[in-house]
């Protein structure tokens, strides 16, 4: 009896065994389990690459990895980049940057390229297809591009009562917008004394703040006054309140559960030179990536380009046939950065210095990604990633970064500090503890994994750091409540002007509380620059004394990936823009087989 | 009776008082949603202007001081709180995060009733499964059924609700690849386009999406029942008037019916509606792992975006759930026992 009732016992066990084996096993084998496995093209031709031809019809359904918090991305709680991503397709733009970083104007809505017609004051016009027109037939015209220039400039200007944009930067260096040959010629005039180097890219593009231009006909239907400032207010708000019912790109939406799902159908008006083939496309807001797998596998998801890089579902993706997956470097990169108030750090300079000495970037991105991505990119430069070609490795020759403990040692002792080798919490200055330092970020794997590093690192030079993760990215840094910090930027092909968001003294960006005459000299000069060559020139010489004063220690660009199941051609992902992989999605369709 | 059910509902106030003060202090001191709402934007490359920062800041209450945030909240007053959006006392539980659009008392009620079919239909399959397998338990105490339904009771209770989910999609994943066809659903509570579809279609399309998270759902709540069923039958059985019932001559069947059963399932039936409030919270990790847009992922989702009196509603329709549940489940009680009598 006893011996039946072991028997019993063993093999309970052993079927809960096999369930849990069943729950991991994956129905892959081997094969192509490198970061490219089915995008392998996307690493010489990263804008045509997994290329084919589509046929007509088919569901797909994508994922985002976060809902969108509104229906349009112009106001404050609307703008993010999920909201961006769900309404894709609807609005007109003037030109994106493509994936390999080169721009390219939107000649389905353009008659010809761009033009800069005067530099001063800045001058462009752009000339509008006849064939360009709305989903009802009603073209597209630069009475759409004053309007949305109107409703997304600050109260001051006088254009808009009650408009919320959440950003007015862009819109405010404007002096005007005007039609001309019937519409159809749009042309954008900066105010005096505005340098716009990058004219090409401006608030109307895919990159601005909207994705593209608003419709003017459609809020004069539902019956607001846009000749009058009030009714801009109105119609902004009812934009922001409802989900869109026009379209002028190449998608009409069919549906939009804010809590769910979008689902697009082809515009039939659209008149781009290539029209939509799936019958739907149904993006989805699967906030949790546990979940991706298994509908993956069960055919309710094809594909997705999530914002985080979650190593186990990585792994996972890679395993399952008839799935192409890609690691690359995304648009975010990390960085850590000194909190200037802090009583050691903001007076030390040479304190600041001996810690990003002993930090090993390298180190920090191998452990995190090394054994999925090993081409992981390493940041040398705040502006530009090492494919841009600004870029200039501003890393080179200080040590930063490179995890050299004993010139670490060697900058403190120069500095007076000592007790160096007694382990965490043993540096001192002139007979005081120096920290411990409170070593904040949010609980993200890597991070975790970063964090613990650094710890490490620093205990190497006799400094206590106490981890304390955040929940609650925005609040920690709008608050200042750190002493050093792990976060990311958001990397763009758009560079100007990014010196006065990073490092001006008293910029809302500028979490650390960085202060530098010769800095803010130069990002004032900066934002006069005239060519993208100055303005470069001048953000390499901010760089070089951010560096000198270790403020801010970049880490490495942030690895991002992409997955799409085989059946489907004309996806790839685009680390220069906000949409990512949806960025062209009116080109996928089921692949003719 | 009255005088005690009223005598409760009073002694309630208090409690919700209290759980409100807590609530708040602990979301409100954990997140600052304008400050999250900047960082979102910095990351579309469009940092938020001066005025947005404002505006978003006086919208959400963030202009006040945490008192008077406090203060407004759970009652709306005075009067300058903006557009009568908040103030708990009069069904008002503040702005979202989202926008204007979005009103938090809507939304909540909206995801109540998706929850509430996945929580009832577990509740009623976690009571079933966990009275009948209880008696049987009690009835053949240290047998080999005995011990199997044992083993699995607390298989169940120990096995977290995300991993199980997970296993039970790839059985079900497994079933429809072997029969060729989607009966399981492992994502959300019904299909994005059901276009041309039948009342047949609807309602397979939610029962197939519906299945797997009933089940995940239900294993708990079956083995809190199933080990309380077991122990107040067993408590029963050993009880002089069964085994007078016994000696009377009653037939075995009899004696169950009538006699164990039905007393063995007071003290079960009472706890079902602590149960039922209980699992409303547990269907927050169900409704994730399941994707399903109920209440459970309302909070999760809230609190990714840091939508602070989102948060603070959820957490106060879930305390107040709790304080109902067992003021009925107090009353109930009293109803089923006669030996228990209050006035």
């Amino acid at each position: 009896m006893r011996i039946r009732r072991r028997l019993a016992g063993t093999v309970a066990a052993g079927a809960a065994m096999a369930l849990v084996l069943s729950a991991c096993a994956t129905d892959g084998d081997d094969e192509g389990s490198g970061p490219s496995r089915g995008f392998e093209d996307c690493l010489d031709d990263p804008d045509n690459c997994n290329a084919g031809d589509r046929e007509e019809g088919g569901t797909m359904t994508w994922t985002l990895d976060q809902a969108p918090d509104g229906f349009f991305p112009w106001s404050p709680e609307g703008g993010s980049v999920y909201t961006l991503q769900a309404i894709n397709g609807i609005l007109p733009y003037v030109g994106q940057f493509l994936p390999s970083g080169d721009w390219k104007p939107n000649m389905d809505l353009l008659a010809t390229e761009p033009e800069l017609v005067s530099s001063d004051p800045v001058t462009v016009t752009f000339d509008i297809r006849d064939e360009a027109v709305w989903d009802d037939g009603t073209p597209i015209t630069a009475d759409d591009f004053q309007l949305t220039w109107m409703m997304s400039a600050s109260e001051d200007e006088g254009h808009c009562e009650g408009c919320r944009p959440r950003s007015t930067a862009s819109a405010d260096s404007l002096e005007s917008v005007e039609g001309s040959n019937d519409g159809k010629t749009v042309t954008i005039t900066y105010k005096d004394g505005v340098a716009a180097p990058e004219w090409f890219a401006t608030m109307f593009s895919a990159h601005g703040i909207l994705g593209g231009v608003a419709p003017r006909h459609y809020g004069e239907q539902n019956g607001f006054d846009l000749d009058d400032p009030e009714g801009r207010g109105e119609y902004f708000e009812f934009l922001n309140d409802n989900a869109p019912e026009f379209s002028g790109g190449p998608y009409l939406i069919e549906s939009f559960d804010i809590d769910n799902q979008v689902v697009k159908v082809p515009n039939p008006e659209w008149y781009g030179e290539e029209a939509p083939t799936l019958e739907r496309l149904v993006v989805r807001f699967l906030t949790d990536e546990d979940t991706w797998i298994p509908a993956l596998q069960n055919d309710e998801l094809h594909g997705a380009s999530p914002a985080g890089y979650a190593e186990d579902v990585i792994r996972q993706v890679q395993d399952l046939d008839g799935v192409r997956v890609h690691i690359g470097a995304g648009p975010s990169w990390e960085h850590l950065d000194m909190n200037m108030d802090n009583q050691w750090l903001g007076e030390h300079p040479e304190l600041r210095e001996a810690i990003f000495v002993a930090v090993d970037a390298s180190d920090i991105a191998e452990r995190n990604f090394g054994s999925l991505f090993p081409d992981y990119q390493l940041r040398t430069n705040h502006v530009h990633s090492e494919t841009s070609e600004w870029h200039v490795d501003h890393l080179e020759g200080t040590n930063q970064g490179t995890g050299d403990i004993e010139l670490a040692r060697e900058i403190l002792e120069a500095a007076g500090f000592e007790g160096m080798d007694e382990g965490p919490g043993g540096l001192t200055y002139d007979g005081e503890t120096v920290g411990p330092f409170r070593l904040r970020s949010t609980s993200a794997p890597a991070r975790a994994t970063a964090q613990q590093l650094i710890q490490g690192y620093l205990a190497e030079i006799g400094i206590e750091a106490n981890i304390e993760p955040t929940d609650d990215l925005g609040g920690t840094l709008v608050a200042q409540d750190f002493d050093i910090m792990q976060f990311g930027w958001s990397g763009s092909p758009l560079f100007t002007g990014a010196g006065s968001q990073y490092w001006l003294t008293g910029s809302g960006s500028n979490f650390g509380n960085y202060s530098n005459d010769e800095v803010d000299a130069l990002v004032e000069q900066e934002l006069q620059a005239e060519s993208l060559e100055e303005s470069a020139q001048l953000h390499d010489q901010m760089m070089e004394i951010v560096m000198a004063d270790a403020y801010v220690l970049p880490l490495y660009d942030s690895p991002v990936y992409i997955f799409v199941t085989e059946e489907y051609v004309n996806v790839r992902d685009n680390a220069n823009s906000s949409l990512r992989g949806l960025y062209e999605h009116h080109m996928w369709g089921l692949a003719v087989e | 009776m009255l005088v005690y059910s009223i005598r409760r509902l009073l002694a309630a106030i208090p409690v919700l008082l209290a759980a409100s003060m807590f609530v708040f202090l602990l979301v409100d001191i954990s997140g600052d949603p304008v400050a999250e709402l900047i960082f979102q934007a910095e990351a579309t490359g469009e940092p938020l202007s001066e005025e947005a920062q404002q505006e978003i800041a006086a919208r959400l209450y963030h202009d006040r001081s945490m008192p008077e945030r406090y203060w407004l909240w759970l009652t709306g007053w005075p009067g300058s709180a903006h557009n009568g959006d908040i103030g708990l006392i009069r069904g008002e539980f503040g702005p979202s995060t989202r926008g204007t659009a979005f009103d938090i008392g809507s939304d909540i009620a909206s995801r109540l009733a998706t929850t509430l079919r996945l929580v009832g239909l577990a509740t009623l399959l976690g009571i079933v499964l966990g009275i009948i397998t209880g008696v049987i338990s009690a009835v053949r105490q240290y047998s080999k059924t005995d011990h199997i339904i044992t083993f699995i009771g607390f298989l169940s209770l120990s096995m977290p609700v995300f991993w199980f989910g997970v296993l039970i999609k790839e059985v079900g994943v497994s079933i429809n690849n072997a029969i060729g066809f989607r009966i399981f659903y492992t994502i959300g509570s019904q299909s994005p386009v059901r276009e041309g579809y039948s009342a047949w279609d609807n309602f397979t399309d939610i029962a197939g999406h519906l299945i797997l998270p009933t089940i995940t759902l239900a294993l708990v709540g079956y083995a809190v029942f199933s080990r309380f069923q077991r122990a107040s039958m067993l408590e029963v059985l050993g009880s002089d008037y069964v085994r007078l019932a016994r000696a009377k001559g009653l037939r075995n069947g009899t004696v169950m019916r009538r006699h164990a059963l039905r007393t063995a399932l007071i003290p079960v039936l009472t706890l079902v509606t602590i149960g039922i409030a209980g699992s409303i919270d547990g269907a927050v990790l169900t409704e994730t792992v399941f994707q399903w847009q109920g209440l459970g992922r309302y909070f999760v989702d809230a609190l990714g975006r840091t939508d602070t009196f989102a948060v603070m509603g959820f957490l106060m329709l879930s305390g107040t759930l709790v304080v109902v549940a067992n003021l009925i489940a107090d009353l109930l009680y009293a109803v089923l026992d006669p030996r228990i009598r209050y006035d």
